[in-house]
């Protein structure tokens, strides 16, 4: 346990002495900042049809996505690789902790950076509910949706880092993971079968965040998280062993 | 202590270490020498599990390190060949995570600490940033972190290298210090470090270890085999040939691109100078130099690690500061 923790706590350190995290955190704020004033600036006008703006912000949109995306690829791309690059692995691996609290340690300061990245966009809610009254169960439904599917993707990005010592190339194969995942459930609509649409759909993350944002929380959602992580976090300790057997 | 049993490791077709069996007995420090490539830090990385052989064992006290590897790893003190660490991390920093790795509680860690960083000399850059270290001092810092936890067993993968002089000097007192209380496996590739610190030596070639003993023992089983230098005072044609095919000379090395200056291989109990005299007399060459030297350990290592007679240079022998 103390092992776990001891990962966890320099891993969340390591993304804030370096200055990937202040980058990210600012384009990610400029990002969403923009994106909020864009949808507010839609709604007011009077030649659009209303809506909600925290509805839109969180799904329907492309937006979300994006940052959803670049969040997943970016705040794992080191976790790994920098270890194997520099040889610290030797270090972690030699150390009387186990390959799962390694692994469970990085995952955890990954999540609660994407956390505290996510933590300022409550002020948006804040403003909204400033000039009108909100709907608090949506609004909760969503970040739900965010957590769940950018925990998914966090896990991918940390399995993708794992299998090279190259930054950049463990951020171009966690980028094309994130995007099959993303992309595979839009496929839904193509398929002409009944089991593959029941399937794709099953997947299509898009359909999941829309509804989270319409406030629907449907565990099936969670559930193909929870087990997504799972076994992408199961790859990634594999992935560390695997290395010793080279 | 560390018991290794036929450990081999093959990479690909590539077998770095071929069945290598040895033991590391309570309290002793031993040494393992080599030139680089020989295969000492993959054995080394067998011994601290971070590479599992492909075949044979590892035990610790007679416990199996790959059986019980996260309880086993408690034991050990590592201290990797190229030092790795957090750079971003300040001395103090690392070294307390290191303690926390290991298990220890906040109580332990905070005497521990002061404890390493006193006798690591570490206590002016305590709170620098590791980044901005110089290597002497990361080499400090890796020290400092493999006796944290006070292991019971110690591995050391080249300790000293890349330090200066006066670094060297003082990370070997460090090293002889803690050798009263651990096990010690130390690996290097400068030979004199070897004779200063170690009780035992391990002479490991091309994945095999190709001698083994106390520096003196293994001087003694080399203590017949003399070398003769010669040396012409001008250079002639087929010298070389003709000292080569003297009685009791095993082999002969030019020592000079001119062809002045030979290095001669005795077989052991034989001392061919007289014959190189009378050779020389009968030829009318004027002789500048003939000396014979005992082989030191630094001969026997050359002997046992180059790669073919004629092949040459010899491995890299030495690099001393």
């Amino acid at each position: 346990m103390s092992g776990f923790l001891a990962v966890a706590e320099r891993e969340l350190k390591a993304y804030f002495y370096s200055p990937l995290a202040y980058v990210v955190l600012t384009f990610f704020l400029l990002v969403q900042g923009y994106y909020f004033s864009v949808i507010v600036a839609y709604l007011a006008d009077p030649r659009f049809p209303a809506g909600k703006p925290l509805e839109l912000f969180f799904g329907q949109t492309i937006f979300t996505w994006l940052v959803l995306i670049f969040a997943g690829t970016f705040l794992t791309m080191r976790l790994v690789s920098e270890e194997l690059r520099s040889g610290t692995i030797e270090t972690l691996m030699t150390a009387p902790v186990s390959e799962t609290h390694v692994v469970l340690g990085k995952y955890a300061a990954a999540l609660v950076f994407y956390l505290f990245l996510w933590a300022p966009t409550l002020v948006f809610c804040a403003i909204v509910r400033w000039f009108t009254p909100v709907d608090w169960g949506p609004i909760a439904a969503s970040y739900l949706g965010i957590v769940g599917i950018g925990a998914l993707f966090l896990a991918v990005g940390l399995f993708a880092s794992a299998t090279s010592k190259n930054q950049i190339v463990a951020a171009v194969a966690s980028f094309f993971f994130v995007l099959v995942l993303f992309s595979i459930g839009l496929l839904e609509t193509l398929a002409n079968g009944e089991t593959a649409r029941a399937v794709l759909g099953y997947l299509n993350l898009w359909q999941h965040m829309d509804e989270f944002a319409k406030g629907i929380v449907d565990t099936r959602h969670l559930v193909y998280y929870a087990t997504g992580v799972g076994f992408f976090l199961f790859l990634t300790t594999r992935a560390l062993a695997a290395r010793k057997w080279r | 202590m560390i018991e290794a049993h036929q450990l081999t490791r093959r990479f690909g077709a590539f077998t770095a270490v071929a069945g290598v069996s040895f033991s590391v007995p309570e309290g002793e420090i031993v040494g393992m020498l080599g030139p680089n490539g020989a295969g000492k830090t993959t054995t080394i990385r067998m011994i601290t599990g971070f590479l599992p052989p492909t075949s044979g064992r590892v035990t610790l006290g007679g416990r199996d390190l790959f059986g019980d590897s996260v309880a086993i790893r408690r034991e050990i003190g590592y201290l990797p060949e190229n030092v790795a660490l957090y750079p971003e991390l300040r001395v103090e920093e690392y070294l307390t995570w290191r303690g926390r790795l290991e298990g220890l509680d906040r109580a332990a860690i905070r005497r521990r600490l002061a404890e390493v960083v006193d006798r690591c000399l570490l206590g002016e850059v305590r709170r620098q940033v590791i980044g901005t270290l110089s290597k002497g001092f990361r080499q400090r810092v890796g020290l400092a972190a493999a006796i944290l936890h006070d292991p019971r067993v110690l591995v050391l993968d080249e300790p000293t290298v890349g330090l200066d002089p006066k670094q060297i000097i003082a990370i070997r007192e460090l090293i002889r210090e803690l050798g009263r209380e651990h096990t010690l496996l130390v690996s290097t590739h400068i030979l004199p470090e070897v004779e200063l610190l170690c009780r035992r030596v391990l002479i490991i070639d091309r994945g095999r270890i190709v001698a083994h003993g106390t520096p003196a023992e293994l001087r003694e089983q080399w203590h017949g085999a003399l070398g003769v230098t010669v040396e012409l005072e001008r250079a002639v044609e087929g010298a070389g040939e003709s000292l080569a095919a003297l009685p009791g000379v095993d082999g002969v090395r030019a020592e000079s691109e001119d062809g002045r200056r030979f290095a001669l291989a005795c077989a052991k109990g034989s001392d061919p100078r007289a014959e190189v005299f009378r050779l020389a007399a009968a030829r009318g060459w004027t002789l500048v130099e003939l000396s014979a030297s005992r082989a030191s350990l630094e001969d026997v290592f050359v002997r046992l690690t180059t790669r073919d007679a004629g092949e040459a240079p010899a491995a890299p022998v030495a690099e001393v500061a």
